[in-house]
């Protein structure tokens, strides 16, 4: 024991260490309480919902105890799902197609993006971020309706496009169009995904690409080697954050097309939940449910895969 | 259904509406606010019908043919006459998106000295449950005439007292005992409306003046991608309904309703159809060739035609016997409203000629007042002669069909069977 230090007996230190775990918990404590309550108690919610009944006005009544609830709303879902009737199965084909459809564009899009103010922006660096993310600034609805404006047949996307030569007739781009469902998913989504992209990108250290380099690696080499297997992190954490959103879309539909052939699972909740006098609304949150049961599956892998990741990095 | 529904107030109809999971509070709110007169039987009035229409629970449902007037309750009477309107006070209206000419609120609050607010809803069941909250104090309340059972069980509304109300000699006769609302006591009327066909006839060859059934207009497949009808259930399963030839337009019978749905469908097969509200802006914009629209939507064409557009390329069919889909919105006092008085006197000025016409001149919605005839609105240069076909008549309303309060089960059924069609 070095001089002047104070001898610290078994005892206390387990005192210490258990002050010091209560101090970070406490630390935590708000958190995990407000993500709790805004997690637990709407998911709760939905169930009291899903499992209530109507009023005299066909008004949704809420059961809170679970020995009262009803089974009707579950099992009018499970007839729209696979009964002589069903007709989800079709949207839910449609929706995963958009969704697969528009990750890969935008993973396509904002991966040369990210890449670029990761690695070459420089001094600008700050500048392309302000920019990446000056498109928050501006509500997604308001961003969505500014599309409706430059897709309008004498629009400016057609105007481009004839001047380009690239159409001989204007294209009727909200007449109903899978594409334009797609593209407006990518529009509204691809900022998230070149954030986190960059921050993932950002990270990498330099060296390690230079030892790529340095070892005789060409640069597309490198790329596919070094750089895409160091990222691989940030594209799941991307596709995540921007696929999970995209599959409980239903505003982009809504406002670029309004078609029923291009109707995807979040407009059938969204009908369900609007119906008149709300006589649907049980059954919207039986699909809601399942659908956040559904998107837990993602969130369990990339949980795991984050897991694995950093043991492997230790 | 409501014309403005979905509205925000860039006066775009999108799917913001959302209600809240948070109905189960409206409810409870609601049986408070009723102290149990849900049940009419419970009530300490008591409700006068004709005959035996109703819902579940005994609800009374109002038709034409089976008037309802509403009980009254002691706990909620009629303010006393001759009383002095309030001073330095503030309306609060609550009301539908861009549904009022704000020049007839500053000249109201002129003649009265006092300010008008107004607050806006997008649909009928979220101001509903707002007010069932109880946590508002609006004077002044625009409902439509289907949820009057829940206003009055609710006891959400005050009765009115006529002595404030003189005006109501200008309203048609039809509106002096409507039906929905026997001998007035708790509204009198707002805007009336028709639900038709609106169509590009610079694109479209057919004209529906000339066709064996025009509700078929829009089952063209040459016409793909450039036919639209409106987003709501009721409306849109009727018009499925109708291209059937059945114009009971509240049918419980399971058959037709499904049959009216699997009409839509075929409509979204066909032309892979457009559901949306916009009937006012697509189809002077061009983007939609046909559209079932209603008839104010279609009189404020002018207002939105592209430059160099003529408006007469827009053309609104409603069958000229008036067999067609027609409906009202009402005005009516909210209980505990603070200003009571000045909200009958508002009322009342909303049933002047006058005021009248520089509302509709706002919002394309007509007002069942005498003197508003096609002829007058064209004179008043508020409507093109070319859309006359858009102007309610007092007949209307004895030979069209109302889209009224169904039975929960069967509200259920129509939803069902369009959510089906939507999602074709």
């Amino acid at each position: 024991m070095a001089p002047g230090q104070e001898h610290v007996g078994p005892g206390r230190r387990n005192r210490q260490k258990e002050a010091h775990r209560l101090f970070w918990a406490a630390l935590a404590a708000p958190g995990i309480i407000w993500l709790a309550l805004l997690f637990i108690v709407p998911f709760y919610a939905i169930l009291a919902i899903a499992g209530g009944q109507l009023d005299l006005f066909g008004v949704p009544v809420a059961v809170w105890n679970p020995l009262h609830w009803s089974s009707a709303n579950f099992s009018a879902a499970w007839h729209d799902v696979a009964g002589s009737s069903a007709f989800v199965g079709p949207i839910i084909g449609r929706t995963l197609v958009y969704v697969a459809l528009a990750s890969l564009i935008s993973l396509l899009i904002a991966y040369p993006v990210a890449y670029f103010v990761a690695r070459f922006a420089g001094r600008r660096k700050a500048l392309f971020l302000v920019l990446l993310i000056a498109p928050f600034w501006i509500s997604y609805m308001m961003r969505m309706l500014a599309w409706i404006d430059l897709l309008q047949a004498n629009g400016y996307v057609n105007k481009a496009l004839s001047l380009l030569h690239l159409i001989s007739q204007p294209v009727n781009w909200l007449g109903g169009l899978g594409i334009t469902v797609v593209f407006g998913l990518v529009y509204g989504y691809i900022p998230y995904l070149i954030l986190v992209l960059y921050a993932g990108l950002d990270r990498i250290d330099p060296a390690l690409i230079e030892a790529g380099r340095d070892l005789g690696l060409g640069r597309v080499r490198t790329f596919v080697h070094v750089t895409l297997p160091l990222s691989r992190q940030a594209i799941l954490t991307g596709m995540l954050i921007t696929m999970l959103p995209m599959l409980g879309d239903y505003f982009t539909n809504q406002l670029l097309s309004g078609t029923s052939g291009t109707t995807m699972f979040g407009n059938v909740i969204d009908d369900q939940l609007s119906s008149s006098g709300g006589v649907l609304q049980g059954e919207g949150a039986v699909f809601s449910m399942l659908f956040l049961l559904v998107l837990v599956a993602p969130m369990i892998y990339y949980v795991v895969a984050t897991n694995r990741s950093s043991q492997g990095a230790a | 259904m409501h014309p403005r529904e979905g509205w925000t107030e860039d006066r775009r109809a999108g799917g913001l509406s959302r209600r809240s999971f948070l109905r189960q509070g409206a409810a409870a709110g609601l049986l408070a606010a009723g102290a149990g007169s849900l049940l009419p039987g419970c009530s300490s009035g008591t409700t006068t019908t004709t005959s035996g229409a109703h819902a579940t629970g005994g609800i009374p449902l109002p038709r034409p043919n089976n008037p309802v007037t509403w009980p009254l309750s002691k706990d909620n009477p009629a303010i006393k006459s001759g009383l002095a309107p309030e001073q330095n006070a503030t309306l609060r209206l609550f009301n539908w998106v861009a549904y009022i000419n704000p020049d007839c609120l500053k000249a109201f609050g002129k003649k009265y000295n006092c300010k008008v607010e107004v607050t806006t809803f997008q649909n009928m069941d979220a101001a509903l449950a707002k007010l069932r909250s109880g946590q508002l104090n609006f004077d002044v309340f625009f409902p439509t005439v289907d949820v009057m059972a829940q206003l009055v069980y609710g006891k959400l509304i005050q009765p009115l007292n006529h002595s404030y109300i003189p005006n109501i000699t200008q309203a048609w006769p039809d509106f002096t005992n409507p039906f929905y609302d026997g001998k007035w006591q708790y509204t009198v009327p707002y805007t009336i409306y028709t639900t038709g066909i609106a169509w590009r006839k610079d694109h479209v060859n057919e004209n529906p003046y000339t066709m064996a059934n025009p509700w078929a207009m829009p089952w063209q497949a040459k016409h793909k991608n450039r036919v639209a009808i409106l987003d709501d259930a009721r409306e849109s399963i009727s018009l499925g309904l109708m291209k059937n030839g059945i114009f009971n337009l509240n049918t419980t019978n399971p058959n037709q309703i499904t049959a009216a749905g699997k009409a839509i469908q075929d409509l979204a097969r066909l032309t892979n159809v457009h559901v949306d509200n916009n009937d006012y802006t697509e189809v002077p914009s061009g983007q939609i060739w046909i559209h079932h629209a209603w008839s104010g939507d279609i009189a404020a064409a002018p207002s939105y035609m592209p430059k160099g557009v003529n408006v007469d390329v827009v053309g609104y069919w409603f069958p000229p016997d008036g067999r067609g889909p027609v409906g009202n919105d009402t005005i009516t006092v909210l209980r505990g409203a603070p200003n009571p008085v000045l909200a009958h006197l508002f009322l009342n000025y909303m049933l002047d000629l006058n005021n009248v016409l520089t509302n509709i001149s706002f919002n394309g919605y007509m007002q069942p007042v005498n003197g508003v005839t096609p002829q007058r609105l064209v004179k008043e240069q508020i409507l093109p002669p070319s859309l006359m076909s858009t102007v309610v008549l007092p007949s209307y309303f004895r030979r069209g069909v109302m889209e009224l309060q169904i039975p929960v089960a069967t509200n259920a059924l129509w939803e069902q069977a369009w959510l089906q069609a939507k999602s074709t």
